[in-house]
């Protein structure tokens, strides 16, 4: 009995391990870690200031309107320029009745040393040929450094500069945040392509949004 | 020179390449993810083997502990290359020993284990390891995500394919264990008729 019994335990014990640490076998990496461990949605966004590029000062649950907001760099070599160059294509994709009325697109800096409102205002600036009244940049107005590392967390945001190259390697996830200023879905731009998300959005939008919250 | 300064001399030799490999190395080791993955986790599970053959009594007889042994060393292998695991690893320091004293104890037990195992145990188990080494370098070779916060896209690439030669040894490691168990079976055979 102890030749089997024993073995079986201890497979068990390690499934149930490898299971506690990622979450149900959901989250393996540390950026899909990070998001389920900030909570179930629907949840509040986490309330602090913010500042767009024409220095208004702005808190999201006054925008009374859905929200998509990412989190990028400006120093990125790579990958911030390829999810706003998505974003543009969906901005300019989603319904135009939708854009801006009901739906702004947000697009936050957190590199809070470099990134001042001269230089998100030049890199929204790129994105500007056309008419892109319904997409802000932003970055935390009057909020410390722990302030906004909290938020990110509570967020479900994960940042980390790589030391000595200074890249600053992060979740990319788009985030809808609701009228009533709560987080109600994540898109995640690796996974999904920009049909899918703009039929979302839309579904979203016009209050036919799919049953599943995650 | 006796044993026991034979042994002691040994126990130093490791304890020496212990420290090079996780703390006097670690910063370059931890710097890119191929070091990390196919250097660093290496090299601690082969200090590991090393103190295990030095160490000739320690074996593993029974059964249930053999494989209850061997099941816990792969969860090891399995949690130490998840992604969130690597991150953790190579961050916080705490996680970065448990890493490395984890990976050490995983060789030591091999050894003790497959000293005494039936041919059948371990050509499953050097196949398995074999076979998830492969799978999560062809894995980290395909996958155009970053899955690892501290490292680039490049990096889990060159790392993928690194593991896929790793894998590769591993294989021919279990053939060579497979041949030389099937022809000792066919000797004891012939000597018992």
């Amino acid at each position: 009995m102890k030749k089997v019994l024993l073995p079986v335990a201890v497979l068990l014990l390690c499934i149930t391990a490898i299971g506690i640490w990622t979450r149900g076998f959901s989250a393996f990496t540390v950026f899909s870690y990070t998001l389920k461990n900030a909570g179930d949605m629907p949840r509040a966004f986490p309330d602090i200031e913010w500042i767009d590029q024409d220095s208004t000062v702005f808190h999201t649950r006054d925008k009374h309107k859905y929200l998509l907001v990412n989190f990028v760099y400006l120093s990125c070599p790579d990958v911030c320029h390829k999810v706003n160059n998505r974003l543009e294509n969906i901005y300019h994709s989603v319904d135009s009745a939708i854009v801006p009325d009901q739906l702004e697109l947000v697009t936050v800096s957190f590199d809070t040393q470099r990134d001042g409102l001269d230089r998100i205002k030049k890199y929204r600036e790129l994105f500007s040929k056309d008419n892109i009244d319904g997409w802000s940049f932003a970055i935390p107005y009057k909020t410390s450094e722990l302030e906004f590392s909290n938020f990110l967390k509570e967020m479900g945001v994960w940042i980390y500069e790589v030391p000595e190259t200074g890249v600053i390697n992060h979740s990319i996830y788009l985030f809808l945040i609701s009228p009533d200023n709560k987080i109600v879905k994540v898109f995640d731009p690796a996974r999904e392509d920009d049909p899918s998300i703009i039929k979302q959005l839309e579904q979203w939008v016009s209050g036919r949004q799919p049953s599943s919250l995650s | 020179m006796g044993k026991r300064q034979a042994t002691i001399l040994f126990i130093l030799i490791i304890a020496i390449l212990g420290w090079l490999i996780s703390f006097f190395w670690n910063e370059y080791l931890s710097e890119t993810m191929m070091r990390h993955q196919v250097m660093q986790l290496p090299a601690m599970v082969l200090l590991g083997v090393l103190t295990g053959l030095y160490f000739k009594k320690l074996v593993v007889k029974d059964l249930a502990w053999q494989i209850s042994l061997l099941i816990m060393v792969m969860t090891s292998f399995i949690f130490w290359m998840l992604p969130r695991s690597v991150d953790m690893a190579v961050i916080d320091p705490l996680y970065n020993r448990s890493m490395h004293l984890n990976m050490f104890v995983a060789g030591l037990v091999i050894v003790a284990v497959l000293r005494a195992a039936v041919f059948e145990i371990k050509i499953a188990f050097l196949g398995m390891v074999a076979a998830m080494t492969l799978a999560v370098g062809i894995t980290l070779r395909v996958f155009n995500i970053l899955l690892c916060s501290s490292f680039n896209i490049f990096q889990q690439q060159e790392t993928g394919l690194y593991l896929i030669f790793l894998s590769i040894a591993l294989f021919l490691l279990t053939y060579i264990t497979f041949f030389r168990g099937a022809k000792d079976e066919l000797k004891r055979e012939g000597s018992e008729e």
